[in-house]
């Protein structure tokens, strides 16, 4: 019965299975490690859990020990703690470099609302776009550090190159999918041009296009994880790369959930905001 | 009664990805007269939301002319409403927003809609739009709902009121009430019919139904297609007169005949079969 394609697994059953490969995946993580500090004490690819309390401690509490510690932190309390962290700074860095790509995907959606709605601009960009988006976008790296320095620009650029030729070509896609009785209908209620693309055409690509990103914000780590690694001073990616170096497994794995809960919370935060924002809207 | 819509000897071709362009229409003329009910029919395929998309000015005939008040229009207005079979609503707007939504385009821009009197016209609209509701039989408390809450036959409705409330010179629609079952429709004609009446508008509606199409027109138009070609033309026009029901609602017979002949005299033995 359970393994037909028509079973209906009670909540138990729901519950185990889907809680069980993490449990399972725990519990060896630790069973490796006992095994490995049997052997050697002082191991530090498979952190223990009191390893990696101590990196957890480190991470969470303690500033980037290479800079210049701020006077008596000791006894501060356990929030000034975390928001001088070497984690938190390193957050800060890589939120900062993820907005700016989150707000240059704005001009990108408005393109490819235009690119859809009006032929003209459709046909000066479409083309183009779709080299562009063929272009894989981590070659072009070396280009972007010669042209805009290996400051922030260049990492903004990176994430910029490989994300909005898609996000553009969807919204071009979905713009080009309104029913085209939706925008005769426009006309004969009044509605001119720019009426029909934003009052019309626009709202009701808005939470499909929205969805659009949130797929793609994987890639848009992505390309900002890449940066960090290869050209930065701070940043989530630029730490774990750092610390690859002195073998800080407990310090990385942290990092690594950290940065998987983050993206977790902003696709949640995106996935709620779409439904507030759009309650007509039914995913198909 | 002077001319409200002239289709010019129009002929519309299609090109067909792959294969010989495909005629729809050819040599088609029709004049419509103001404060027409023209009911159009004929088989599937044969041209008729073409013709509608040609008098809304959607789609410009590959030859001929579409004179509305003589004149060539390039686009579809506000003189000409458009009930269309399917999408005719906006999802993301609520029935009452569906319904405000032309007369707040029109007298306000982007700016105008940030101002105090564009609140104040807003509360009359949607009064207005509340009265339209009513007149059509829909619940105030539907008014709040989005179209995809609504049964087909209420999104019908609302898109008429969303049509209406602009005032239309011309009202087009395509197979409107298809999707109703025969009470809601048989309402939604008699709704139609005085609603017709009333504001004098000229309408031209798509149906595939024959009874429909004699009770609610005027004049009943259809399309068929030429001997032999694949295109269409006007093969049967027929005026209506007032009195083609008999007291119990029953068509005349001779006025079915009389449309059916003509079907027979263009041709189409096969559809004058079906419609007998
Ligand atoms: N954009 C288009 N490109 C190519 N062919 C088209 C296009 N629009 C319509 N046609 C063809 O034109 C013919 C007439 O279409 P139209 O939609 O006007 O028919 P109709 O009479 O409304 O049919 P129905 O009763 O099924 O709605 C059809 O054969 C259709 O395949
Ligand atoms: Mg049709």
């Amino acid at each position: 019965m359970l393994w037909r394609i028509d079973a209906s697994p009670g909540k138990a059953t729901t519950w185990t299975l889907s809680w069980f490969l993490f449990i399972a995946g725990i519990a060896g993580y630790f069973y490796a490690s006992h095994n490995r500090h049997l052997e050697n004490p002082d191991d530090k690819v498979i952190p223990t859990l009191n390893q990696l309390a101590e990196g957890l401690s480190n991470a969470f509490l303690k500033p980037d020990s290479e800079e210049a510690a701020p006077e008596d932190l000791a006894n501060a309390s356990l929030a000034t703690k975390f928001f001088t962290s070497m984690l938190w700074t390193d957050t800060l860095a890589s939120a900062k470099r993820f907005l700016w790509a989150m707000l240059l995907l704005i001009p990108a959606v408005f393109l490819g609302l235009h690119m859809g709605m009006f032929p003209v601009i459709g046909q000066l960009f479409l083309r183009f776009i779709l080299f562009f988006d063929k272009i894989v976008a981590l070659s072009v790296l070396p280009i972007l550090f010669i042209a805009f320095g290996i400051d922030e620009l260049s990492k903004v650029m990176l994430i910029v190159i490989g994300v909005t030729p898609t996000i553009i070509l969807d919204t071009f896609n979905l713009t080009k999918s309104v029913p085209r009785e939706q925008i005769v209908k426009g006309f004969t209620l009044g509605a001119h041009d720019f009426g029909v693309t934003y009052r019309i055409v626009m709202k009701q690509i808005l939470p499909r296009v929205l969805n659009s990103i949130r797929l793609n914000l994987k890639a848009v780590m992505l390309f900002l994880f890449a940066g960090e690694m290869i050209a930065s001073q701070d940043g989530l990616a630029f730490r774990i790369a750092l610390l690859r170096r002195h073998m800080g497994m407990n310090v990385i794995i942290p990092y690594v959930l950290w940065v998987a809960l983050l993206l977790f919370l902003v696709d949640l935060g995106m996935k709620v905001a779409n439904k507030r924002l759009h309650p007509w809207f039914r995913e198909a | 009664m002077s001319k409200l819509i002239e289709l010019e000897d129009i002929c519309v071709i299609y090109p067909v990805h792959g294969q010989a362009p495909k005629t729809v229409l050819a040599g088609l003329h029709l004049d419509i007269q103001r404060g027409e009910f023209i009911a159009v029919c004929g088989q599937t395929g044969c041209g008729k939301s073409t013709m509608l998309r040609l008098i809304l000015g959607a789609e410009a005939p590959t030859s001929g002319r579409v004179l509305i008040e003589g004149e060539v229009l390039p686009r579809p207005d506000r003189n000409r409403g458009y009930v269309p079979q399917k999408y005719s609503l906006f999802p993301d707007k609520t029935v009452l927003d569906n319904i405000t939504f032309g007369p707040e385009m029109e007298e306000f821009n982007i700016l105008g809609r940030l101002t105090p009197r564009f609140f104040k016209r807003r509360t009359e609209l949607r009064e207005t739009a509340h009265a339209l509701l009513q007149q059509m039989g829909l619940d105030p408390s539907d008014a709040h709902k989005y179209p995809d809450q609504l049964s087909g036959g209420m999104q019908q409705r609302v898109a008429i009121a969303q049509a209406l409330i602009m005032r239309p010179k011309i009202l087009l629609m395509d197979e409107a009430f298809s999707a109703l079952d025969p009470t809601t429709r048989s309402g939604m004609q008699r709704l139609l019919r005085t609603l017709w009446a009333e504001t004098g508008t000229t309408i031209l509606f798509v149906t595939h139904n024959l009874n429909e199409a004699l009770y609610l027109g005027t004049r009943v138009v259809v399309l068929g297609k030429q001997n032999s070609q694949g295109s269409s033309r006007v093969i049967a026009d027929l005026s209506v007169p007032a009195d083609a029901r008999t007291d119990d609602g029953q068509l005349r017979r001779d006025v079915l005949d009389r449309l059916i002949h003509q079907v027979e005299q263009a041709g189409e033995p096969q559809l004058a079969e079906a419609y007998s």
